[in-house]
């Protein structure tokens, strides 16, 4: 984690989008690590496109595409996050209080997304690595075409649950409202029980863990691999899915 | 006795008993690459002829007098438009659907033409950015290999929303041409029929698309124009969302559009024409005083120097070329014939990029394939074409009486069918009538 400086505020107000993001860069620039925004006021692109490491806190709640395309900080919100939370991120940390929109952690190739809210539609859709974590509910089709890394969602899930995935691998500890195409439920190994101990143990306080499923409740989920190539037989799921 | 002429079907031509025939074997729809196969015509830039000067206006002397081809993309917001020297670009095709020999030799060509290469589906090839000049970096539903170090080395960012070839739909690589080298970059298992998605995974509609041009723009802290490219399928709508949305330049992907691997019906039945739709897109920029201000782009089907000049005359700031390109390298060449017949496929009959055994090295992951295609050779015809091209545009516009190629306006042509026409609005040739206006 980067080192820690005397907290920069950032004052977003009205001030373009542009204008904010270039004080950030130019804080973390010069060193000034530590930043929080004041008054967010759910805006648009807050923090896009953050390369360095770098703590940024902000202080009530963001629009869409929050810390999206980012390498490396830790992003802290407050509040709740719009559509597409960490969009396509590779490496570093975005933690979300409230909740998330649509396409929360789409694409992510690396890092950690936590949501300690629900999430809604399309939770990690086509995610290629990372770890996704949802205290609450997700909506439907979270994990669409998932490649790799590890979603968690302590909740309810919505419809069409992990559908066409690659290698992303899921756990549930509510209901899932329905399996998408080609996924499969497989047991928990003992390995899956201690990875689920110590990750919620990492991220949320103990109150909260206690409110959450125990580890060995949860149901893995994961692709059949029926879709993975071809074959005439089984016709019927290619016709959902192609 | 003479042989008896013997009649085929006008409906069950042997291209559909074959059809038939395949999908009864194989359960799937057919699969392949290319471009649209369709013999039968519809409106194209051949229903266009230009009308040099004779005694109403005056030609430029070929030698002496200058006729400009520098385009810049991008006016409308980048702090760097993109600056080319030739209006013919190198459009995106992805590093897996084309080897690594030919993403690269198709940089340098580029690069020695002062033109410009797009990445493609799977992401930025290192090599690839190291031998272009000017790299612009496609951003797909899929986003395979995103990643913002790239984006933030790319000289522009392209939001792909659909391709000529199959707008509305993913993309697919088959398995044979998921190689580990591909897979790792894709992060994908090796050796699957990779689909990828319609949609993007973090917007879906015009509306959120002014945040995401946004967000792109943000992340490249406003440097680079961002380009939208799209299907020709309502054009006239779909580019002025795209202006609305932000878009410093528009990229239009015609029906004629070339493809890697995509299922054939879409190529033969979705879409419209490139020809229709740069008019649609012209009006569309017209009509929201954009013209001009946002640039555009236009692909698909583009073969040579006149068809680009008739592209920009009627509206183009400059054309991508696909299949033309892969062409210059040598795909559909009388090279290794047995390894033509061995997939299938002929010299000037082969749309076999699917299967990743492509005889001359260009659209496989084969490396003994690939070592067919030499990269500096190869890259010297890319730049050839690119510059024959622009001559070819040069020549069109100087007969006509024009200083810089994109003085060039659908006043300097006259169509040859009452179709184009009134697609094109143009006078048809021997009467001083726009049909259907
Ligand atoms: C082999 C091949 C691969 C392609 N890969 C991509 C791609 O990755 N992304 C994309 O937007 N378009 C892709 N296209 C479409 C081209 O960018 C372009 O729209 C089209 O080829 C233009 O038509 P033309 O080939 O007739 O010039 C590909 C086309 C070909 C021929
Ligand atoms: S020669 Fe190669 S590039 Fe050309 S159509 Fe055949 S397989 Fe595709």
């Amino acid at each position: 984690m980067a080192e820690i400086t005397p907290l920069a505020t950032v004052e977003c107000g009205q001030r373009p989008i542009r204008e904010i993001n270039q004080e950030i860069k130019a804080l973390i620039a010069a060193g000034r690590t530590g930043i929080e925004l004041a008054g967010p006021g759910a805006r648009h692109n807050l923090g896009v496109g953050i390369v360095q490491l770098a703590r940024i806190h902000i202080r009530g709640s963001a629009g869409y595409y929050c810390a999206g395309l980012i390498d490396g900080p830790e992003f802290e919100v407050d509040g709740s996050a719009g559509w597409g939370l960490a969009e396509s991120m590779m490496s570093g940390k975005v933690v979300v209080h409230g909740n998330a929109g649509n396409g929360a952690a789409a694409a992510i190739r690396g890092g950690t997304v936590v949501i300690h809210g629900d999430a809604a539609a399309r939770l990690g859709v086509s995610m290629k690595g990372g770890l996704v974590l949802v205290g609450g509910d997700c909506g439907y089709m979270a994990a669409f075409m998932g490649q790799k890394g590890t979603l968690i969602v302590c909740g309810n899930t919505g419809e069409a649950f992990a559908d066409s995935m690659y290698e992303t691998t899921c756990f549930v500890g509510g209901k899932v409202g329905d399996l998408g195409t080609d996924a499969v439920i497989e047991p928990l190994s003992e390995e899956d029980i201690a990875m689920l101990d110590s990750t919620l143990a990492t991220h949320f306080s103990a109150g909260e863990r206690a409110r959450k499923p125990a580890p060995r409740a949860f149901q893995k989920i994961v692709a059949g691999r029926k879709l993975w190539n071809f074959d005439k037989r089984n016709w019927q799921w290619w016709r959902e899915a192609l | 006795m003479a042989d008896p002429i013997l009649q085929q079907s006008g409906i069950f031509t042997p291209a559909v008993i074959d059809d038939i025939q395949t999908k009864a074997a194989s359960g799937l729809y057919q699969i392949r690459g290319y471009g649209t196969l369709r013999q039968r015509r519809w409106a194209t830039f051949d229903d266009l002829t230009f009308l040099p000067c004779s005694l109403t206006r005056i030609p430029l002397e070929g030698y002496r007098e200058k006729c400009t081809t520098a385009v810049t993309l991008g006016t409308r917001y980048a702090k760097r438009p993109i600056q080319l020297d030739v209006p013919i670009m190198i459009t995106g095709m992805s590093w897996g659907a084309l080897s690594l020999n030919a993403k690269v030799a198709l940089a340098r060509g580029a690069r020695a033409a002062g033109s410009s290469n797009t990445t493609g589906d799977g992401g930025m090839l290192m090599a690839e950015r190291e031998n272009s000049r000017t790299l612009i970096y496609e951003v797909l539903p899929s986003r395979y290999g995103i990643n913002i170090h790239h984006m933030l080395m790319a000289d522009g960012i392209e939001l792909t929303i659909g391709q000529g070839a199959k707008p509305g739909t993913g993309g697919l690589l088959l398995g044979s041409k998921v190689s580990e080298v591909i897979a790792r970059q894709r992060d994908l298992p090796a050796g699957v029929d990779q689909r990828s998605p319609a949609r993007h995974p973090d917007f879906l509609g015009p509306d959120d698309m002014i945040v995401k041009v946004e967000e792109l723009r943000e992340a490249t802290n406003g440097e680079v124009p961002i380009f939208v490219k799209m299907g020709a399928s309502r054009v006239y709508d779909d580019v002025k969302l795209a202006a609305k949305a932000g878009a410093d330049v528009i990229v239009v992907d015609g029906m004629e559009g070339g493809t890697g691997a995509s299922p054939a019906i879409l190529q033969e039945h979705t879409g419209i024409p490139t020809l229709a739709a740069v008019c649609e897109a012209r009006a569309a920029l017209e009509d929201m005083a954009l013209y001009g201000e946002v640039q555009l782009v236009i692909a698909g089907g583009i073969r040579d120097g006149v068809d680009a000049a008739k592209a920009i005359a009627l509206g183009a700031d400059a054309c991508y070329i696909g299949t033309a390109a892969l062409i210059a390298l040598n795909c559909n060449r009388p090279l290794h014939v047995e390894d033509y017949a061995k997939i299938g496929a002929a010299p000037y009959a082969c749309h076999h990029c699917h299967t990743g055994l492509c005889p001359v090295g260009v659209t496989t992951q084969d490396p003994e394939l690939m070592r067919r295609l030499p990269i500096d050779e190869a890259a010297e015809r890319v730049s050839n074409l690119l510059h024959a091209m622009t001559l070819e545009i040069q020549m069109l516009a100087r007969a006509c009486g024009k200083s810089d190629v994109r003085r060039l306006e659908p006043e300097d042509m006259a169509a040859l069918t009452t179709e184009a026409s009134a697609i094109c609005g143009i006078p048809l040739a021997g009467t001083r009538k726009v049909y259907g206006h």
